[in-house]
């Protein structure tokens, strides 16, 4: 067990290191250049961007950025912002709470209460209340997100006034205030963007928990424990949704990124200052270091979580741990 | 073993979300209304340092902050030349006169002093300037002072300015683009160690306002400096909130969380409609810098020794130029809020007037011009061709700017009811900006935002400035010798500059479509909130909550950050 | 396997889902294929001081735009482009997905190892930054060139959902009794594995078509979508986005486009895939009317009819 969980760490930092050189050979490789983007439209001479990349190292061969990159890297140091004219590493701690608190939210409910009303849609295959969740969770789904969120600020933050229309706190709220005041400060704040992103995710959590309860249901062992006479409800919730699992696990390793790219436009929409919001700006600033350390951040997120599904995986099944 | 299930987290999860409904509002210290500003910004300002504000740090954003925390010698008074020393507000410096026609000296106001109280010397002055006028350090700033030679001390609160050459504009150089820092603070640093440094995480000025915190990605505060010399500011506490996406900043101001947004809010024009009904908004149209073309590039774009195949031509540039409906189009954008400017002018030009106004369409004299010049729809496809080659021509934008975007479908549709073909071709800004630095182009959609002195102009339109902003290659010497007279001149530039913008309008190097009026919105609650062109919140400090009017949040209780604030006594 | 699709096709239509799913369909693709013949240039600009901004009424159904275009010819000809970028797109990530999750999940051992560390690697980086990467390497983005870069970054991971089901497959007793038979890779591969893949492949791929279309109007809300004068339906969205409030129709129709069309694509997968799926029919067939399933619905002896047709057709030799 230890030689294999020894194996997969090898494997998971082998990730990294590919997933490190494939994203800087392609960032590198698409046109634009952070310092052309001066001063929004300022016109700006071409010997003064000379002067700036050279204190930015960028005129230093590909190769050598790229090594200073890895060495820094290794000693924690992720390089300066262009745009912000700060350490990496600093932007990323500032950034990495707000993400966690909003993915985290929207994860809890889409794995609650996302799988609860899989299960029931599954029990109630073919039926009404079936077909009901299901146009309901698919008309969310399909809705784009900045649309929703559009929609929501708007209606629930603008008209209505009943919760904020945007940001994480007040920044009228002293900063001595009680900790249990700032922290429904920020949940006012949280339930928009997190209400945004559970209507347009929920659904796949419903379908992937519905499908995978339909297979196990058909299992031997499903139909003999019916078989039993154990009543329909027992026999999923005691057997049924274990087994239904694996899929479900699959997806969670595959859920972080996609949340990720997901809460680029409800940050934005919501000026939600997270790492969604960060790398979209870096991303349209050519803002390298910051691209390369928020993808890196994300890099260990998911080797972190893919690490803990393949861990699941053999505990719930001792067949995988002998395939790897 | 206890086993987890959905349905017992779900209920979890509801326990925690039941208490979101609105929390109670905390009793408010019975104090006289101190005032807040809550202003929203649209990126962080994480650099609002002098000399530091370069590349992808100069953005409005860092200025904002910047112009509170750090005064200049003195500012223009908005809408009057910049070539008149007399049209200047002193600040930093109370006083200034002339030696002879190359040298300037301030006597500085002996009353400024730092945020932490130390005061404003001549030693400050000269160090900021030696930085500012090194580009390796400071090319913005450094550009506009190269006909600076030195900066000077004698003695502690007199600076000497000497430049290599005469020109109406010194005084405005001194002043306008560099914001003294403390030497005694900094002046050990170097321009690297400066960035990473303490004081710029939390600095120290000498303006109306003094750092308090910032909140990353979220807020920024600002408190009123109770010593500041030029007066004590009527608005105690000045809160930045940070929204990249447009919508938020709107949905901020509506909902009555922020007092003001940065940032001109008109187009779209649907927003008029929302804001406009609003009794606790007011609008407040302001001049300013932005001025909208499309640039015509005079050189083929893939080989720049030759000229341009179509727009080398003049008559085909008149010509395009009187197939759109310029007037139509500001219109349908911004409504009232912008004008058609004549030649390269935009509203906080002294000069933009005086070239009287912008043509208006005329289709069937662009027909006429391009027949002259052998354009004929020789295969009945609706498209003028000439010699076998089609009229057909490329428009480059940013793909992000809504504006641009809605403005270069009109612009497509307008041309090709002549005969003119035009293939729209949005960018990613970096990608775009590129292109339009290369001079890899056709027609570019260009913005650009002008210093508020004529000056500027000849970098983007003479021939000297070919190689360098000058991207389209517009080169015409009687031009390049009016601006030259104009910039120099000991006589009335007016004349020389009216002469100019006429001839740079006949060129047609450019379609001039907007100079648009910034159109900005404050809370009504606010007395003598006046907006200036050039730094839009710079007057903060003179503004102050009309009596009885007060909000919750212009209530500063002691305690809170800004401590300055249990002393407002006004 | 061809005649286990028509019948799965017959199945899909027998559902009610999958019947009012491919009405749904056919209409949408009756409307954008048809509909240009019949409305006004979705590109002219009639009056943009006068006709902009026109709430829904007699001479234009669904309004007019900012430019004072027609919405309703625009969502049309939209359409045109969503439908053809969204279903080329997702088809080339599943096929992609299913051959890498097969050829990993299957071979095992180093090509499992090097496929599933690249996926890992691509898995990394969030797919919209990829595509945000990618597309600014061109000047304007041919639309052909958006759907190869859309589908070949939308297959990580269906590949591994495909291999997650081909290793808990291949520990089934049918496939190791077929293994001990001695029957070859390609054998286990097209006739054991790929049909019993192909549930979750035809979840992700439907649940795609709609990912796609949702993507390309997230990447025209950052600019980066199809760009203009070609309309979309994102695009339209974040053209019209300015406008929310004061002219909602603007949105609202390519958002309703968008809506039913992904919910139509779903109930005919969702339909395909209780048809395609033996055991899902092999519930209804075994499990003796369990009380949430009612044994007299036609929809259930259809399943039957299909999951035994599918039976019946995989014990015939390969043709």
């Amino acid at each position: 067990m230890a030689r294999w969980l020894a194996g997969r760490l090898a494997q998971g930092v082998l990730t990294f290191a590919v997933a490190t050189v494939l994203l800087f050979c392609l960032m590198r490789a698409t046109p634009g250049d952070p310092l052309a983007r001066l001063a929004g439209e300022r016109q700006i001479d071409p010997a003064d961007v000379a002067h700036l990349r050279a204190r930015y190292g960028l005129d230093q061969p590909l190769g050598r950025q790229f090594a200073t990159f890895v060495t820094g890297a290794l000693r924690g140091d992720l390089g300066v912002s262009i745009t912000y004219g700060r350490p990496v590493t600093a932007l990323l701690r500032e950034r990495l709470p707000a993400t966690l608190l909003l993915v985290g939210t929207v994860l809890l409910v889409d794995f609650t209460l996302g799988l609860w009303l899989g299960v029931r849609q599954a029990l109630a295959r073919g039926r009404a209340l079936d077909a009901t969740l299901s146009t309901l969770s698919l008309a969310g789904y399909a809705a784009p997100s900045f649309w929703i969120g559009l929609v929501l600020a708007w209606l629930v933050g603008v008209e209505w006034r009943l919760l904020p229309a945007a940001g994480m706190a007040d920044p009228l709220l002293a900063a001595d205030a009680p900790w249990a005041t700032r922290a429904l400060d920020v949940a006012r704040h949280l339930v928009l963007p997190a209400l945004t992103l559970v209507v347009v995710s929920l659904a796949a959590a419903m379908r992937y928990q519905r499908a995978a309860l339909l297979e196990v249901l058909a299992q031997p062992f499903m139909q003999t424990a019916r078989a039993k006479g154990l009543p329909a409800r027992a026999v999923v919730w005691r057997h049924g949704w274990r087994n239904a699992l694996f899929p479900v696990l699959t997806l969670f390793g595959l859920w972080l990124p996609l949340l990720a790219s997901g809460s680029v436009f409800v940050e934005a929409v919501f000026a939600w200052p997270g790492l969604g919001s960060l790398a979209a700006e870096a991303v349209a600033g050519r803002d390298y270091p910051v691209i390369m350390g928020t993808s890196l951040l994300v890099t260990v997120l998911v080797v972190a979580s893919a690490l803990l599904v393949d861990l699941a995986y053999a505990w719930l099944d001792p067949r995988v741990r002998h395939w790897t | 073993m206890s086993r987890w299930t959905p349905r017992l987290a779900l209920v979890c999860s509801l326990a925690v979300a039941a208490p979101l409904a609105r929390p109670a509002v905390a009793p408010l210290a019975a104090q006289r209304p101190a005032g807040t500003v809550v202003l929203v910004l649209p990126q962080t300002p994480a650099l609002p340092i002098p000399t530091l504000m370069e590349g992808p740090a100069a953005h409005t954003a860092n200025f904002d902050v910047a112009d509170q925390l750090f005064l200049r010698l003195a500012v223009p008074l908005p809408g009057r030349s910049t070539a008149d020393e007399r049209a200047f507000e002193p600040q930093l410096a109370r006083s200034w006169s002339r030696r002879d026609s190359l040298t300037l000296v301030f006597d500085l106001d002996p009353r400024a002093r730092w945020h932490d109280g130390v005061p404003v010397t001549a030693r400050d002055v000269v160090f900021t300037f030696d930085r500012a006028r090194d580009p390796r350090v400071a090319p913005r700033l450094a550009r506009p002072l190269h006909w600076l030679e030195g900066v000077t001390a004698e003695g502690e609160r007199r600076v000497v300015f000497r430049f290599s050459r005469a020109y109406a504009e010194q005084l405005y150089d001194a002043t306008f683009h560099v914001q003294p820092l403390p030497a005694h603070l900094v002046a050990r640093l170097s321009p690297e160690e400066l960035q990473r440094s303490a004081f710029a995480q939390a600095p120290v000025g000498n303006g109306p306002y003094r750092w308090v915190r910032a909140v990353a990605g979220q807020t920024v505060e600002l408190a009123a400096n109770p010593d500041f010399f030029l007066g004590r500011p009527g608005i105690q506490r000045l809160l930045f909130r940070i929204a990249t996406s447009p919508d938020a900043r709107l949905n901020l101001l509506l909902s009555g969380e922020a007092d003001a947004v940065a940032e001109n809010l008109i187009p779209p024009l649907a927003n008029l409609e929302r804001l406009a009904p609003r009794r606790d908004l007011r609008l407040v149209p302001v001049p300013s810098n932005s001025l909208g073309y499309l640039l015509f590039n005079q050189r083929d774009r893939a080989d720049h020794a030759r000229p341009h195949p179509i727009l080398a031509d003049v008559a085909v540039r008149r010509a395009l130029v009187l197939a759109l409906d310029r007037q139509a189009m500001a219109r349908a954008a911004f409504g009232s809020y912008a004008e058609v400017p004549v030649g390269p002018s935009s509203q906080v030009l002294w000069t933009r007037h005086l070239a009287g106004r912008a043509k208006g369409p005329d289709p069937a004299l662009a027909r006429r011009l391009l027949a002259e010049r052998g354009w004929r729809d020789g295969d009945g496809d609706g498209i003028l061709d000439r010699g076998g080659q089609p009229l057909a021509l490329t428009l480059q934008f940013p793909a992000q700017s809504g504006l641009r975007r809605q403005m270069a479908l009109q612009v497509q549709a307008q041309l090709r009811a002549v005969g003119v073909r035009l293939d729209l071709v949005p960018l990613d800004g970096p990608v775009w900006i590129e292109r339009r630095s290369a001079g890899d182009f056709d027609i570019d959609f260009s913005s650009a935002s002008q210093d508020p002195s004529p000056a500027g102009l000849l970098q983007s339109w003479s021939c000297g400035g070919i190689g360098g902003t000058n991207v389209a290659a517009y080169c015409d010497p009687r031009v390049d010798s009016l601006m030259t007279r104009a910039i120099v001149t000991r006589g009335d530039p007016a004349p020389l500059w009216r002469e100019a913008l006429r001839q740079i309008e006949a060129d047609a190097p450019a379609a001039f479509l907007y100079a648009p009026t910034f159109v900005y919105a404050v809370h009504a609650r606010y007395e003598h909130a006046t907006l200036r062109p050039d730094s839009p919140w710079a007057n903060v400090w003179r503004w102050s909550v009309r009596p009885g009017a007060a909000l919750p949040r212009d209530r500063v209780s002691a305690g809170a950050a800004a401590s300055s604030a249990a002393e407002a006594g006004r | 396997m061809r005649g286990s699709w028509r019948a799965a096709l017959a199945a899909a239509w027998g559902r009610p889902g999958g019947r009012l799913g491919t009405l749904l369909l056919l209409g949408i693709v009756a409307a954008v294929a048809l509909g240009p013949f019949l409305l006004p240039d979705p590109a002219a600009q009639p009056d943009i001081l006068g006709g902009a901004n026109l709430a829904p009424g007699a001479g234009h159904l669904f309004g007019t735009d900012q430019l004072s275009r027609d919405v309703l010819a625009r969502v049309v000809a939209g359409g045109r482009v969503s439908l053809a970028v969204g279903g080329l797109a997702a088809l080339l990530s599943a096929t992609l997905g299913l051959l890498v999750g097969l050829a990993a999940g299957y071979r095992g051992g180093a090509v499992d190892a090097v496929l599933m560390r690249l996926v890992d690697a691509a898995l990394v980086v969030p797919r919209l930054f990829l595509l945000l990467l990618l597309l600014a390497a061109w000047e304007r983005v041919p639309l052909a060139a958006l759907v190869v870069v859309i589908g070949a970054t939308g297959w990580f991971a269906t590949s591994r959902l495909v291999r997650a089901e081909v290793l808990r497959l291949k520990a089934e007793p049918f496939v190791l009794a077929a293994e001990a038979l001695g029957a070859g890779g390609r054998r286990i591969i097209f006739r054991h594995l790929l049909p019993n893949a192909l549930g979750p492949l035809v979840v992700a791929a439907t649940l795609g078509v709609g990912e796609v279309i949702l993507l390309e109007a997230g990447l025209s809300f950052l600019g980066l979508g199809i760009q203009p004068p070609t309309p979309s339906w994102g695009g339209m969205i974040y053209d019209a986005k300015d406008v929310l409030v004061t002219a909602p129709w603007g949105s609202v129709f390519p958002g309703l486009a968008i809506v039913l069309t992904v919910l139509a694509v779903h109930l005919v997968g969702d339909a395909l895939h209780a048809a395609l799926d033996p055991r899902e029919a092999a519930i209804v067939a075994a499990v003796p009317a369990p009380a949430s399933i009612p044994a007299a619905e036609p929809v259930t002896r259809l399943d039957l009819e299909a999951g035994l047709a599918r039976m019946s057709d995989s014990r015939e030799p390969a043709a």
